[in-house]
């Protein structure tokens, strides 16, 4: 078996269909590019509410997946060692635990999808997620999958564990606090790991939180997460600080995310006053 | 309640243990870092199949057994210094070239169609070989002097047999026609040959030597 594994060959069944992340943000029916933002807090109110949980389910489901196999490729992508093209022990070790947690996580998120009323494949997949997860340094991997992508996975189980008490689904709130859990330990080891393999590296370590903060932009989707009220997603930012975030770290997600915002407000008036012309 | 000052047995009526192994210190710690090689080897490409399996239910096993195997590595690792070896590494190897040339081949399939091929490497062939040698030193070491290592046989058994029983039902349920049966033999034949020559995932002596009717003629017998 190859090291390092490309997107494309990652293996899927006849149900997955895969939609690249640019497709996805630029698809005019996205709530981010429609002027439906005020609209988008995921609530029970909101008419579309049912839709939109499933759909953030399934997404949960497949990035789930994905996280499973970077952790899995980190185990084996990598010689064991101290050296910047390997991975120590410990590392593997935790990145192993990893994977039995996001193991569980896709049975938690398949067992909640079919309580929903979702089928596999009944939303597209991204596969941006495991893109991250495929950095040739173990550094960025750490930041970019478990320090960002996990970071928004703590900000996703908050929303949908508030939306399952909210919406009275005491099966939905219970499943998200037990994997909110596990995804703070997943951020927590990657702020963990990532001190303590640059503590004599500052360069490596300003590449790594460079990568992670495109992995954070890129991941705010337009606005999709963010400290805003309307923002479907909210920042959690105590569970972010039991990660091992610091308020400045917080502080700049945040800044991130309302960047992300304001690029996709230009954008829509950019295509709006293209289709006015 | 019984008079507190009666003097009682050291050992409790029902506890058969026995000083007698079979083992001694340095003998125990090179099968350990064997143990500790080829668990790594295990762990490391589970996970890596993980992106390379197209069934979900396959997919989500290995990654919940990469995790299980990572902890016996773990188990074997921190076990190492506890029988005076205090470079964790110098062990941590395989016992020949030949078990490092049936890892070689066990860990070679990747393409999406070779499921078969993967689970009968690990669940057919390195596993029950892995439960055989445990059990072997479980049997044959110190069950007093050695008992930390008894310890963790029995939590690595406990995972390997729930693994074996899962690997093979996953096995059972994917072959479906006479020919991916004999796919399937034929890649357990393979692997078995290598295996094999290579005496054993602990090398010759992995289970013993039953012409002798000794565990291993290179070890010392330790009795009191």
């Amino acid at each position: 078996m190859r090291k390092s594994l490309p997107v494309e060959d990652l293996a899927r069944d006849e149900r997955f269909v895969r939609v690249p992340i640019t497709d996805r943000m630029n698809d005019p029916r996205s709530v981010t590019n429609t002027r439906m933002r005020t609209q988008a807090k995921l609530t029970p109110k909101r008419p579309d509410a049912s839709d939109a949980a499933r759909s953030l389910m399934h997404g949960i489901f497949v990035g789930e997946i994905q996280a499973l196999e970077g952790a899995g490729r980190t185990c084996w992508d990598f010689e064991t060692g101290d050296g910047r093209d390997e991975a120590p022990f410990a590392l593997k070790l935790d990145m192993a635990r990893q994977c039995w947690d996001e193991a569980r996580h896709c049975e938690i998120s398949v067992k909640l999808s079919d309580w929903m009323g979702t089928e596999i494949g009944e939303f597209s997949e991204g596969t941006f997620l495991y893109e991250a997860a495929c950095n040739p340094d173990p550094v960025l991997r750490l930041t970019g999958v478990n320090r960002a992508l996990e970071g928004l996975a703590i900000d996703v189980f908050n929303t949908m564990r508030d939306f399952g008490d909210a919406a009275g689904d005491p099966v939905l709130e219970f499943c998200e606090d037990w994997m909110l859990a596990d995804e703070v330990t997943h951020v927590k080891m990657g702020s963990d790991w990532l001190r303590r393999l640059t503590a004599d590296d500052p360069e490596r370590r300003k590449n790594a939180l460079e990568f992670q903060r495109v992995v954070d932009k890129l991941f705010s989707l337009g606005g999709f997460r963010g400290e805003d009220d309307e923002s479907p997603v909210k920042l959690a930012r105590r569970f972010r600080e039991l990660a091992g975030f610091g308020d400045d770290e917080i502080d700049e997600i945040a800044e991130v995310a309302h960047e992300a915002l304001r690029e996709a407000q230009a954008r829509r008036d950019a295509l709006a006053a293209d289709a006015a012309s | 309640m019984a008079d507190p000052n009666r003097p009682r047995a050291a050992f409790t009526p029902w506890d058969r243990r026995e000083l007698p192994g079979s083992f001694s210190v340095e003998e125990s710690a090179k099968r350990v870092g064997h143990y500790k090689w080829i668990e790594m080897r295990t762990f490391e490409v589970l996970g890596g199949w993980v992106a390379t399996v197209p069934e979900l239910d396959v997919k989500l096993r290995l990654g919940t057994h990469t995790y299980h195997h990572a902890w016996h590595a773990e188990l074997w690792h921190k076990r190492l210094p506890e029988l005076r070896e205090m470079n964790q590494e110098r062990l941590n190897v395989p016992p020949n070239d030949e078990l490092v040339a049936f890892v070689d081949a066990m860990t070679e399939p990747e393409a999406p169609d070779l499921t078969i091929e993967k689970l009968v490497g690990v669940y057919r062939v390195l596993i029950p070989h892995k439960i055989a040698a445990y059990t072997f030193h479980l049997n044959n070491t110190s069950t007093i002097t050695d008992a930390p290592t008894v310890r963790s046989l029995n939590f690595a058994l406990a995972d390997e047999f729930d693994d074996w029983r899962d690997g093979e039902m996953l096995l059972q349920s994917l072959i479906e026609t006479p020919d991916e049966v004999q796919r399937a033999a034929d890649r357990q034949a393979e692997l078995e040959k290598l295996l094999l020559a290579a005496g054993g995932i602990a090398g010759p002596g992995s289970i013993g030597s039953p012409a002798q009717g000794e565990p291993d003629p290179e070890s010392e017998q330790v009795t009191p």
